[in-house]
């Protein structure tokens, strides 16, 4: 009984470490790579909506990973590709091959806050950060989509690195899974990411619908994601701006 | 039964390795006033572009085409298909790809047709000596692909690039009894390309701070220079050529600087020797992107009379480019060229909308003005509107 009652207090004492929190989020979400197919649709402010879709390719974990995202449609931007090199202790490096030129361009970091071809998702966006780039505060409790859930505020220790001044998280109770993000530039919310449909995907707790409102333009980008898997066999070699090039 | 599913479980490996794009585009020019050697006002062209490419473990296979028609005869009649695109006039049927990639670890070796860019400047790139383009209208000009092999080694962080290419592929030059091309009074001789091979090698370099390169190049010049034949006829030739060259990208806080520059000789006696450079500024900012710099020109020996070279022709001058993204499917930008002398200038305006998935229609215009004697301002009667209507798949 004494046991199970210092297990508790254990356990609550760890759960109110806001950085630890957001460990544990990531830790469980660790996989060796992953590959989706990712169906966007994008909704205007006045309410005309297109869609798009890409391929995801990600190899490695928080902090250290390597990603490739390319277009699959609509036909005309069919093959271009932005590849991303998350670093554990600064802001990723992020190159965009487009096959129309034959050119690869690097995004420098002041142009991260542009949106990514058309969508809500800015480049910052799609970077995976270690936690030992934010420093956090746990703001309380506050539940989403009936989901308990900690609600964290993050804010990037290297601040020239960030577009947003500020974010706040929530992470959910049961899963650990980052329900939702509000990204604040001073003190005002600029984009709101909401995530839905969480399912154990080979063990993993995974939000297969993302939806990004940028809430300055009044539009907002949902992603959905298909074909979703783990520890897919990636080579590293297929992480560079030479493979970009070839994979045309 | 176990043959069928085997048969079904290829079928589908096959299609997951297989992919293709391409579009047909059809393009309206209208130009308001009539040139010496052209009375036409309008040219109606189109482009039917198809690649595929089919991916085998370590293997890659690509191949392309492209097929055209114009109003204006700067396409030939002739459906002989094209491999090296020497010919004078655009073919309607050329191979646009057609190579074979293998990789293994840190190497890569493609062979065959394929496009070849170096480089890092945006409006002009003196180091991407294997990308010869078609200049039939001077300033919208595309790309053409070179018969090349070309082995890649190297990390993400170091790569060395070497490229052979046996056979030159010329940039293809206005023509003569058209509106971009000059008038002269004489004939035009058969054109004297160069026999022997092209190679360059090329180390790049991507740091945490900086990207840069250094590039060498030994072979010809894919922009002609012109002599008298004995017939008193004028001919096309292409000097030998070797360049030196180096560019570097430098994010710096607001901006990203990029520069380019190359030095090129020749053991022709009729060849200039001269450095070409390029500094540019670029920011993307919101929805807007812009670039803006000065491409430069210094002629270290002085000996050619007659050449053609728009590379250089649009050196000494202040480039610049902007676009802003109206939303998912509409964008304009504006691109100019202004020589810094005032005695040429080219400023194009476009704005481009997509239609669903399929359909993008652009319309423009570009206005050119300056001196008869100036490389831009020769071509002031040729302001032109566009529009394109393209249809990508």
């Amino acid at each position: 009984m004494s046991r199970s009652l210092l297990v508790l207090v254990t356990l609550s004492l760890y759960a109110q470490d806001p950085r630890q929190i957001v460990e544990e989020s990531q830790r469980r979400g660790r996989s060796n790579s992953q590959r989706y197919e990712g169906v966007l649709e994008v909704i205007a402010a006045d309410g005309k909506t297109s869609s798009k879709s890409w391929q995801s390719f990600r190899l490695g974990s928080y902090g250290n990973s390597k990603a490739v995202i390319r277009f699959t449609t609509p036909a005309e931007v069919k093959g271009v590709a932005l590849l991303v090199l998350n670093h554990p202790d600064r802001a990723s490096d992020q190159w965009m091959w487009t096959p129309a030129i034959g050119r690869d361009r690097r995004i420098a970091l002041q142009d991260r806050s542009t949106r990514f071809f058309g969508t809500d998702f800015s480049f910052e966006d799609l970077e995976e950060r270690d936690v030992d780039q934010y420093d956090f505060r746990l703001l309380g409790e506050d539940p989403i989509d009936g989901a308990p859930c900690w609600r964290i505020e993050s804010r990037p220790r290297q601040t020239k690195t960030s577009q947003y001044t500020l974010s706040h998280l929530w992470i959910r109770k049961d899963n650990y899974v980052a329900a939702q993000y509000e990204n604040f530039i001073k003190d005002q919310l600029v984009r709101r990411l909401h995530a839905a449909d969480i399912q154990n995907v080979q063990g993993i707790w995974t939000a297969r619908t993302l939806e990004m409102a940028d809430l300055r333009r009044k539009s907002r980008t949902i992603l959905r994601m298909q074909k979703l898997a783990y520890n897919v066999p990636l080579k590293d070699d297929e992480f560079t701006v030479q493979a970009l090039r070839r994979e045309q | 039964m176990k043959l069928l599913l085997l048969l079904a479980a290829a079928a589908c490996a096959a299609a997951q390795s297989f992919s293709q794009r391409g579009f047909l585009e059809s393009t309206g020019v209208f130009y308001p006033q009539t040139a010496p050697n052209d009375s036409g006002l309008a040219v109606g062209e189109s482009l039917f572009r198809y690649e595929a490419f089919y991916k085998l473990t370590d293997l890659r296979f690509a191949a392309g085409i492209d097929a055209r028609f114009d109003t204006h005869q700067q396409t030939d009649r002739s459906l002989d298909p094209s491999w090296f695109d020497r010919t004078r006039r655009r073919q309607p049927l050329a191979v646009r790809t057609f190579n074979a990639t293998y990789t293994h670890g840190k190497l890569t070796f493609e062979a065959g047709k394929q496009l070849i860019r170096w480089g890092k400047a945006d409006i002009l790139t003196p180091t991407d000596r294997f990308a010869p383009s078609d200049f039939l209208n001077v300033v919208e000009s595309d790309f053409l692909p070179i018969t090349a092999a070309r082995l890649t080694y190297g990390t993400q962080s170091n790569t060395i690039d070497l490229v052979f290419e046996p056979r030159l592929t010329p940039s293809r030059i206005p023509l003569l009894n058209q509106r971009w091309g000059t008038p002269i009074p004489i004939a035009e001789a058969a054109p004297d390309f160069p026999g022997a091979p092209q190679y360059g090698a090329r180390w790049n370099h991507i740091g945490a701070a900086a990207e840069f390169s250094f590039s060498f190049y030994n072979g010809f010049d894919h922009l002609p220079l012109f002599r008298l034949t004995p017939a008193f006829a004028l001919q096309r030739f292409y000097p030998q050529l070797r360049m030196y060259g180096a560019d570097a990208a430098i994010p710096l806080g607001p901006v990203t600087v990029k520069s380019e520059a190359a030095y090129f000789t020749s053991t022709n006696p009729q060849s200039d020797e001269y450095v070409l450079y390029v500094l540019q500024l670029e920011r993307q900012a919101g929805e807007w992107s812009f670039v803006a710099g000065y491409a430069g020109q210094a002629v270290t020996d002085h000996r050619s009379t007659l050449g053609y070279s728009p590379i250089r022709g649009f050196t000494r001058s202040i480039v610049a480019h902007a676009s802003y993204t109206i939303d998912t499917n509409r964008s304009i930008s504006v691109d100019a060229v202004i020589h810094q002398n005032g005695q040429g200038e080219w400023v194009r305006a476009q704005y481009t909308q997509a239609f669903g998935q399929h359909w993008r229609a652009t319309a423009g215009f570009a206005i050119i003005r300056g001196n008869a004697a100036d490389f831009i301002g020769q071509y002031n009667r040729n302001s032109h509107a566009l529009l394109t209507l393209r249809y990508s798949f």
